[in-house]
């Protein structure tokens, strides 16, 4: 009998350690967002070419309520949200709010669509390499659609992977003007 | 306070599951899972498997040979569904599991493969969709195997369809492919991956803390009793296993990975060490009798008490004795990951610890009978399985000690058993054959002792080999297989750049991985092997200390833990299906690196 209560006592203590294991390993283990000042830095010391084929820096948007949309015209749900983004340009622009398109994508194919949809802000256009950009920009598992909002001290406030729908995007963008 | 103890737990492994459990994307890898076979030299099997909830466009396949006069057509795919686009219209994807069979040309004599490149694109139903992917699988024809690749039929995969023609293909893929088999196959395969796996070093430290744990009751423990006892532990260790793995599916890494650390270690050794020395009969171990009273009553109301505390050590044993990964607990713990089916992965993973279980359960039906019920003999064997229960402690503790300590232990121990079995006392006269056995006995472990005393004072570093340190160093070092150690993702990227052409080997090790230790010892020092490996710059990546980096380094190639070796191509893509998880003797090994080197 006593043997088994031995046993027990034991084991009660290594289950005592096993928990506290788990549970720093938990601690461990939670994600960290990047840190959103860094994160702005990075994106506004990033160039991109532009569908004109000209060099955009986007320092040239310091100081603005940036969003940046990464997507591409391959992608259905991207394309969903667009729409929106050109009415929210429309809506905010004289609020000093800022949209740029980042197109994983050819040139040739972001210029028609463009057109075609009548998109009103400025496009550039990046390889798989920008999307390694977007994953250290939080976009862990590199999926398009993935869109930051930047505010005007060029910090991120938020960092969007998957749809924005025109509320949440609104209620982003009211703090920030 | 058992009653109360096992919900804990249970509570516990449980809220580590459901911490992750929250929808997550899946890597691309995962969410498309790519493979593919020669099926004969004009046509080439791909499978892709998707995940539930992602879907793939019909119209983005492009596959292409690594050789330009050999090509894959891809224009007659199946149909799709009709997915309606605005902009592009009329768009096909796929869902589940597609299995294409594709006309390849200009495959002739003596090429006997070729590596394919398969570009795809996919997307979620969540609203999200993945940039294009590259997946390429290393083809080589059945026919043309190497003899040592054909005839490997992997200990681990009797069931495994087309396990002997299909070289692009890893177990643990095909084995997370077995959970699209009918349940009762399912089940009974991993049943039997148990039994197979029963035979390795990740359940051999369980047969003496059990056997602890039995022998004390010796007086009354019967043929049944004996059996319960052994039942209660190994449904500790088979819970655990199904839990752990469930939590290691949804989590992506090991909770085994995170308990191999000093502090549990230790406390779990030092357990050992009490329990090996009240087998000695230095001390009862006793609660203050208030309790121990109380206790009593309870445990002879519920007539429980002592099945839960063996319960709770077949727990604690399946987290910390045994973190073994092999092919089949990848296989579940993949087919986990990528299909949150927690029920089916979390049954299989609970047959496989049964099946391991077997020779338990053996042992302790057995010990029913086989044990002295009392007298001296009953010390004997006592003491017998303290011994065991203190090698047990010295192997739990041994990653953390400097290899020099680990020799010295054993030594220690060895040479006081020996005296205490009488290896240097006269014999008396007419003495009985069972003395001469125990003298006999005692004699060899002094003589093991004293090879690894002087072993570990004169540099030996080998604990099977422990004089080799007098053999002189040059024989040594050429035994050392030459890896450049990876720490991060960052440094795994600078050697695949630096390898410039060559295919390159990356190794997941750590101090605690039974099979690692293996591998090097019996695979990586082969001739054929090292002969091989000389043409590829060969990594390895250390996760003993499973840091974030090590975590990440796991994670780009969804390995739950070591061990695993992932083999990259001379422009420095990942093989797809040339994993090897799990020991693999050199010579179906030296077939795998052939496999990499072409």
């Amino acid at each position: 009998m006593t043997r088994v209560w031995q046993v027990l006592l034991a084991a009660g203590v290594a289950v005592a350690f096993a928990a506290a294991g788990a549970l720093f390993y938990q601690w461990r283990t939670s994600d960290a967002p990047p840190d959103p000042a860094a994160a702005g830095r990075m994106v506004l010391a990033a160039s991109l070419m532009g569908v004109d084929g000209k060099l955009q820096p986007f320092e040239q948007w310091r100081g603005k309520v940036l969003v940046v949309n990464f997507w591409a015209t391959w992608c259905a749900p991207c394309r969903e949200e667009i729409p929106g983004f050109i009415q929210f340009q429309e809506r905010f622009r004289a609020d000093g709010v800022q949209f740029v398109g980042v197109a994983i994508d050819q040139k040739e194919r972001v210029a028609p669509y463009a057109k075609e949809m009548g998109i009103n802000y400025p496009l550039v256009v990046g390889g798989l390499e920008t999307m390694e950009f977007a994953r250290q920009l939080g976009n862990q598992r590199s999926v398009l659609p993935f869109t930051l909002v930047i505010d005007r001290s060029g910090k991120v406030t938020s960092a969007q992977v998957g749809m924005l729908r025109p509320e949440k995007l609104e209620s982003l963008l009211k703090p920030l003007l | 306070m058992l009653k109360r103890l096992i919900p804990l737990l249970l509570l516990l492994l449980l809220s580590c599951g459901a911490g992750a459990s929250e929808p997550e994307l899946l890597e691309p890898e995962k969410a498309f899972r790519f493979s593919a076979r020669l099926l004969d030299a004009s046509q080439v099997e791909v499978r892709y498997e998707i995940a539930p909830g992602y879907y793939m466009y019909r119209d983005k396949f492009k596959f292409v040979a690594n050789s330009p006069s050999i090509t894959v057509d891809a224009s007659q795919l199946p149909p799709g569904k009709i997915k309606k686009d605005d902009y592009f219209g009329e768009m096909q994807t796929y869902r589940g599991e597609q299995r294409f069979v594709l006309p390849v040309k200009g495959l002739v004599a003596p090429a006997a493969g070729f590596t394919l490149k398969a570009e795809s694109q996919g997307c979620a139903d969540i609203g999200v969709c993945y940039p294009p992917l590259e997946q390429m699988a290393a083809l080589v024809l059945a026919s043309f195997t190497p003899a040592a690749a054909a005839s490997g039929q992997t200990p681990f995969l009797p069931a495994a369809p087309g396990a002997g023609a299909s070289s692009a293909q890893s177990e643990d893929a095909l084995i997370a492919g077995l959970f699209k088999g009918g349940f009762w196959a399912l089940i009974a395969s991993f049943f039997g991956f148990g039994l197979l796996l029963a035979f390795t070093p990740c359940v051999f430290p369980m047969i003496p803390i059990l056997s602890g744990i039995l022998v004390p009751h010796g007086e009354h423990l019967t043929h049944a009793r004996g059996f319960a006892l052994s039942l209660a532990y190994v449904l500790g260790m088979a819970l655990t296993y199904a839990l752990a793995g469930v939590a290691a599916g949804l989590l992506g890494t090991m909770l085994s990975a995170a308990l191999q650390n000093p502090w549990v270690l230790s406390a779990f050794a030092a357990v050992f060490v009490l329990l090996s020395l009240s087998m000695f009969g230095y001390y009862e171990l006793q609660l203050p009798s208030a309790l121990q009273s109380r206790l009593t009553v309870t445990s002879n109301k519920l007539h429980g008490g002592h099945f839960a505390g063996v319960f709770i050590m077949g727990v604690l044993s399946a987290l910390i004795v045994g973190p073994c990964v092999a092919a089949p607990l990848a296989g579940a713990l993949l087919y986990i990951s990528q299909s949150g089916d927690m029920v089916l992965g979390g049954a299989a993973l609970f047959t496989m610890a049964l099946g391991m279980g077997v020779p338990l359960l053996v042992v302790g039906a057995s010990a029913g009978t086989l044990l002295p019920k009392t007298g001296p003999w009953m010390e004997t064997v006592k003491r017998f399985f303290g011994v065991l229960l203190l090698g047990v402690a010295i192997y739990l503790v041994s990653p953390l000690l400097p290899v020099m300590a680990h020799m010295l232990a054993w030594a220690v121990l060895l040479i006081v058993c020996a005296i205490y079995l009488h290896a240097l006392d006269p014999l008396p006269p007419h003495a009985p054959g069972i003395r001469k056995l125990f003298k006999g006995v005692g004699v060899i472990a002094l003589l093991a002792g004293a090879a690894l005393l002087i072993g570990a004072l004169s540099g030996g570093r080998d604990i099977l080999q422990p004089l080799s340190g007098l053999r002189g160093a040059a024989a040594q070092e050429e035994r050392a297989p030459a890896f450049q150690r990876v720490n991060s993702l960052a440094q795994l990227d600078d050697a695949i750049r630096a390898a410039a052409g060559k295919p390159v080997m990356l190794d997941f090790y750590a101090d605690w991985c039974v099979s690692c230790k293996e591998m090097e010892r019996y695979t990586f020092s082969d001739d054929a092997v090292r002969a091989k490996l000389a043409g590829m710059a060969a990594l390895q990546a250390d996760v003993t200390q499973n840091l974030d980096e090590h975590k990440a380094l796991l994670k780009r190639f969804n390995l739950f833990g070591p061990p695993g070796i992932v083999f990259f191509d001379r422009q420095g893509k990942e093989i797809n299906g040339l994993r090897v998880v799990g020991f693999q003797p050199a010579g179906k090994f030296a077939a795998t690196l052939d496999l990499a080197l072409r």
